[in-house]
């Protein structure tokens, strides 16, 4: 177990903007942790919606961008799995033919952790003492899935919150049909995606959709508003905070 | 040869999905074989790590192709075969236009072979006034009514046992039925003839072992057994990366490529076929023919980018769990190819620009990967092509699509460079976002270009302050 | 051969080959390594009781793989009950009764020209030597007459130079005297084989042809087949239908091995 002290708070463009309530969950947790959480405020996006889009010039930018910011901070900690996969993984793909970058970006990508990561494998915890009464569903997302290999951190926290019954949804780890420009670019298919994600998680009596991704969650809680679902969705992190949902 | 119809991706794939009756075979196929699959693999005796090792042994014969694939014709000629190395679709074409000439072949019967798709053969093959018979029962329907296959391993798998029944009766003159086994006794019937009476059979290669001399064949049905066993010639196509160096390789990867093309331990039949029948033999073939073809994989081999690609053994299995593949099926990806796979190699093979959408429609969620019996990286291959269309690229030949998405996105780095002019940018956004119809709080629709996220939901407006102003005033209240 | 220099040339420049980059010396494998090595000795010193447990795996596989195995296991049983399968069954495409058999010393053995019942049954076999009474036929005019011989049997019998138990994988190799058709243009496949032909699985059967001495000289033929089960498709909405355009059915009899 690392020792516990810094961690420096990287929060997704999607929770700085529209789910702040998200990153504030996040910082009551890993105070409740023990650790003295920062946060450089200059930050923006890690640029990841340009990658996708195949505009590397423009992720470059972003990424020298996120690296001067960052590369002082010794653990850095996002609650989103999408981003970290950008930090850890991309970034080398961005600086694949620049050997000092490559080695800058690879020395930060391997101090990048995904939350529900940080607090199990880094932290060694698996019960943050959280109460929630309700029911819950786990979406697990793609990049936090099977980019990144997390599942079962997130499951072992749900697992361990007290009062709270966790149930599976069909196809939970499917994708929710996001894909960051896709889903405007290619808005029938994502919505259909979306459409069979939805009614899983309706058909699987959940009160809440729990995930570790805003941009999954921003997707699924457009069409369950749209249908006037009673469903909420919440960041795993406001779970642990002891958010309830109104 | 073929011709490739990717510029209708989109359309195809909305009105693919709006045809419920796809959408349930859709459903039926990859709720089936996707966790078929993966239980499989999870059952390796050998462990999962042998997807790797598999990997490894392809990408390995990969680097070594051109030693791979003369030993193999070396071997080949030696058991009294005859190879023919085609580096055009044209070239292949005409090759086997020739052989079925000079053996005055007038019927042929045919095992599904992707390659054979891909350079358009039986189009020529029935110009030339020869009856091409697809063997294959899914590969049978689809030529009865005239259609494109709409997967790699199952081709008509949009088809209904009633369309399928009222095909059979209209086309082969058989009662109607709805019943599959009354169907495929009644297709039996009519294809047994053709085996019987063909001079020609025609077959791919799945994967082809350079150290013997072999092509190998796999199939459920007996159909490419009965085509490369009772017609005097066979002609078998290759795409010019199907093999392996060693016998023990290919113990794994057929084993492997079972696995993804159908939830099998290993395929009902394993054909290994290294030349025409021996003199004192019984039966068989009195003339093998293997034809070896290029067709843009040399330029897909040249580029360290996408050389990962020739790794693959088209078993189908990226199309078994493809979320924009299970919604829009096959039809939409409008070549030979489809799913994920299709999706990298159309372009590649097509190019680019012809394919742009294939490039960029998918969500790039990683299911594809994780399917592939050798963890294939199709994701990486995605946003490379990707990188492609966006920013253009000389060597293959790509103009970057469209100027307002790339001054979109400068102009996003301008905005996101700075956390002021950022901050700047949200605030208009959060006034300006409160004359959008809203609903419950959520904006219910969004201007152009973002409309599309707001046909069928809603979205979460910006928040009053974001998490940075927020965290600012939380650390200015702490001091 | 017109073509193949530039298309390999063209490969050649595409993998960057030249000074330092002539490819890999290692590709073909030359030497078996100690785990191939013990398991070679493994298959070759496989006790009966190993066999009799490999026997037990395929009587657990054959059935969700639809194939029909039967307990009879020495030779007179196995006659007896292929004589009842001829009696039973009914032709696919005929009303006459025809049977094709390969020519093979294990089959010769079953002696089913002598059964009684079999008197209206046609029995033929894939012999490749003798040709017609007496007379030196031409090799064109045998291949025609066992290829009608076959299409005429509703009912072929083989044997197989292997059965890899795990995945119930029967290996037949073309040779004269084993009609490849034999297996594949009759409806139904009759297969009998010896105890001793049983292999574990795909690896010991892929170790044995690749570093096996005997096996190495003998090599793959021209044409060999492994064949795991009858025909299937379920090209028709995944709906699993036997006897897409192969055999129907695939009957399985085990010969026990001599007591030692």
């Amino acid at each position: 177990m690392q020792k516990k002290d810094n961690v420096t708070l990287f929060v997704q463009c999607i929770v700085d903007t529209m789910y702040p309530e998200v990153a504030e969950s996040m910082v009551d947790v890993l105070e409740g942790l023990g650790l003295h959480v920062d946060c450089p405020t200059e930050q923006t996006c890690c640029g990841q919606p340009a990658f996708n889009a195949g505009h590397q010039q423009v992720a470059r930018a972003a990424a020298e961008k996120f690296i001067t910011i960052f590369e002082g901070a010794q653990t850095i900690v996002s609650p989103s799995g999408s981003c970290v996969n950008m930090v850890r993984n991309h970034y080398q793909d961005l600086f694949k033919d620049d050997p000092a970058m490559l080695a800058r970006v690879k020395a930060i990508g391997e101090r990048t952790f995904e939350f529900t990561e940080y607090i199990v494998d880094v932290l060694g915890v698996e019960d943050v003492g959280a109460r929630f009464n309700g029911k819950v569903t786990y979406h697990a997302s793609c990049h936090l899935n099977r980019f990144l290999h997390i599942d079962r951190q997130p499951r072992a926290l749900l697992a361990n919150i007290s009062d709270m019954t966790l149930v599976e949804m069909k196809d939970a780890d499917k994708c929710c049909g996001f894909g960051g420009t896709f889903a405007v670019k290619f808005s029938e298919i994502s919505e259909a995606l979306v459409e069979d994600k939805v009614n899983n998680i309706i058909a699987s009596g959940a009160d809440v959709v729990a995930g570790c991704d805003m941009g999954c969650l921003m997707n699924i809680e457009g069409m369950l508003s749209r249908k006037q679902s009673p469903v909420k969705v919440m960041h795993i992190a406001e779970l642990l905070a002891g958010k309830s949902y109104e | 040869m073929s011709e490739i119809t990717s510029a209708e991706y989109k359309k195809v794939a909305v009105d693919s999905i709006a045809d419920p009756v796809l959408q349930s075979a859709l459903e039926s196929l990859q709720s089936r074989l996707g966790p078929a699959t993966q239980n499989l693999y999870q059952n390796l005796p050998e462990g999962q790590e042998l997807r790797k090792t598999a990997h490894g042994y392809r990408r390995k014969a990969i680097d070594n192709l051109d030693i791979l694939l003369e030993a193999l014709a070396d071997n080949v000629e030696k058991n009294g075969g005859t190879v023919h190395f085609a580096a055009t679709d044209k070239e292949a074409v005409d090759i086997c236009l020739n052989i079925a000439r000079d053996h005055d072949v007038k019927k042929v019967v045919k095992g599904k072979s992707m390659v054979t798709e891909e350079i358009g053969l039986n189009h020529a093959l029935e110009e030339a006034g020869i009856d091409v018979a697809e063997t294959d029962l899914g590969e049978f329907i689809i030529q009865l009514a005239d259609e494109k296959p709409t997967h790699i391993v199952a081709p008509a798998i949009h088809k209904t046992r009633q369309q399928v029944g009222k095909l059979f009766s209209e086309k082969l003159g058989t009662p109607y039925t709805e019943d599959p086994p009354t169907l495929t006794f009644d297709a039996r019937k009519a294809l047994r003839e053709k085996f019987l009476t063909a001079d020609m059979g025609i077959t791919g290669c799945n994967l082809a072992c350079a150290e013997t001399g072999h092509i190998t064949t796999v199939s459920n049905e007996g159909n490419i057994r009965m085509s490369t066993t009772l017609p005097k010639v066979h002609v078998a196509f290759m795409g010019m990366e199907r093999i392996v160096a060693n016998l023990e390789e290919q113990q794994s990867i057929l084993r492997l490529m079972s696995m993804g093309a159908a939830g099998q331990q290993i395929g009902g039949y394993v054909s290994y076929i290294g030349g025409p029948a021996a003199e004192n033999h019984c039966d068989g073939p009195q003339a093998f023919h293997l034809i070896i073809v290029d067709n843009g994989r040399s330029k897909i081999l040249a580029d360290e980018e996408f050389r990962e690609m020739l790794c693959c053994i088209r078993c189908g299995a990226c199309l078994n769990v493809c979320p924009v593949y299970g919604k829009i099926g096959g039809q939409a990806y409008g070549s030979a190819y489809s799913g994920p796979v299709g999706a990298v190699v159309t372009p590649l093979l097509f190019g680019v620009n012809n394919a742009a959408d294939l490039c960029t429609g998918e969500t790039l969620c990683g299911a594809c990967r994780q399917a592939c019996p050798l963890e294939i990286n199709l994701p990486r291959m995605l946003l490379a092509l990707r990188a492609k269309l966006s920013e253009g690229d000389a060597k293959w030949g790509v103009q970057p699509k469209g100027k307002s998405e790339k001054l979109m996105f400068e102009a996003w780095q301008k905005i996101i460079k700075r956390r002021k002019v950022y901050d700047l940018f949200l605030k208009i956004g959060y006034v300006l976002q409160k004359i959008l119809p809203a609903q419950d709080g959520m904006i219910r629709r969004l201007p152009f270009p973002f409309n599309g996220w707001t046909n069928n939901r809603n979205l979460k407006p910006l928040a009053a302050k974001t998490f940075m102003q927020r965290w600012k005033e939380r650390e200015g209240g702490k001091q | 051969m017109p073509g193949r220099t530039e298309f390999i040339q063209t490969i050649g420049k595409a993998l960057g080959r030249g000074a330092g980059n002539a490819g890999d010396a290692d590709i073909f494998t030359t030497t078996a390594s100690l785990e191939q090595e013990a398991l070679l000795a493994r298959i070759k010193t496989r006790s009966a009781a190993e066999r009799k447990q490999l026997r037990g795996v395929i009587e657990q596989v054959a059935g969700p793989l639809h194939i029909d195995f039967h307990p009879e296991d020495n030779l007179d049983d196995i006659a007896g009950a292929i004589g009842r399968l001829i009696l039973e069954k009914d032709p696919e495409w005929g009303t006459e009764k025809s049977v094709v058999r390969w020519d093979h010393p294990l089959l010769s053995r079953l002696h089913l020209e002598s059964l009684a019942e079999l008197d209206g049954v046609t029995l033929h076999t894939t012999d490749c030597v003798s040709g017609g009474q007496g007379a030196k036929v031409s090799a064109a005019a045998q291949r025609s007459a066992i290829r009608e011989n076959v299409e005429a049997s509703f009912i072929g019998i083989t044997s197989a130079d292997y059965l890899a138990a795990a995945t119930a994988t029967l290996v037949m190799r073309s040779r004269p005297g084993h009609a490849r058709s034999a297996s594949l243009v009759p409806s139904i496949h009759i297969v009998v084989i010896e105890e001793e032909k049983l292999l574990a699985n795909l690896e010991e059967l892929y170790t044995l042809l690749k570093w096996d001495p005997e096996e190495q000289a003998q090599g793959l033929t021209n044409c060999l087949s492994l064949i795991s089960g009858p025909s299937k498709t379920g090209d028709i909405e995944l709906v699993m239908v036997h006897g897409a355009h192969g055999p129907r059915e695939l009957h399985l009899f085990i010969v026990k091995g001599e007591a030692p």
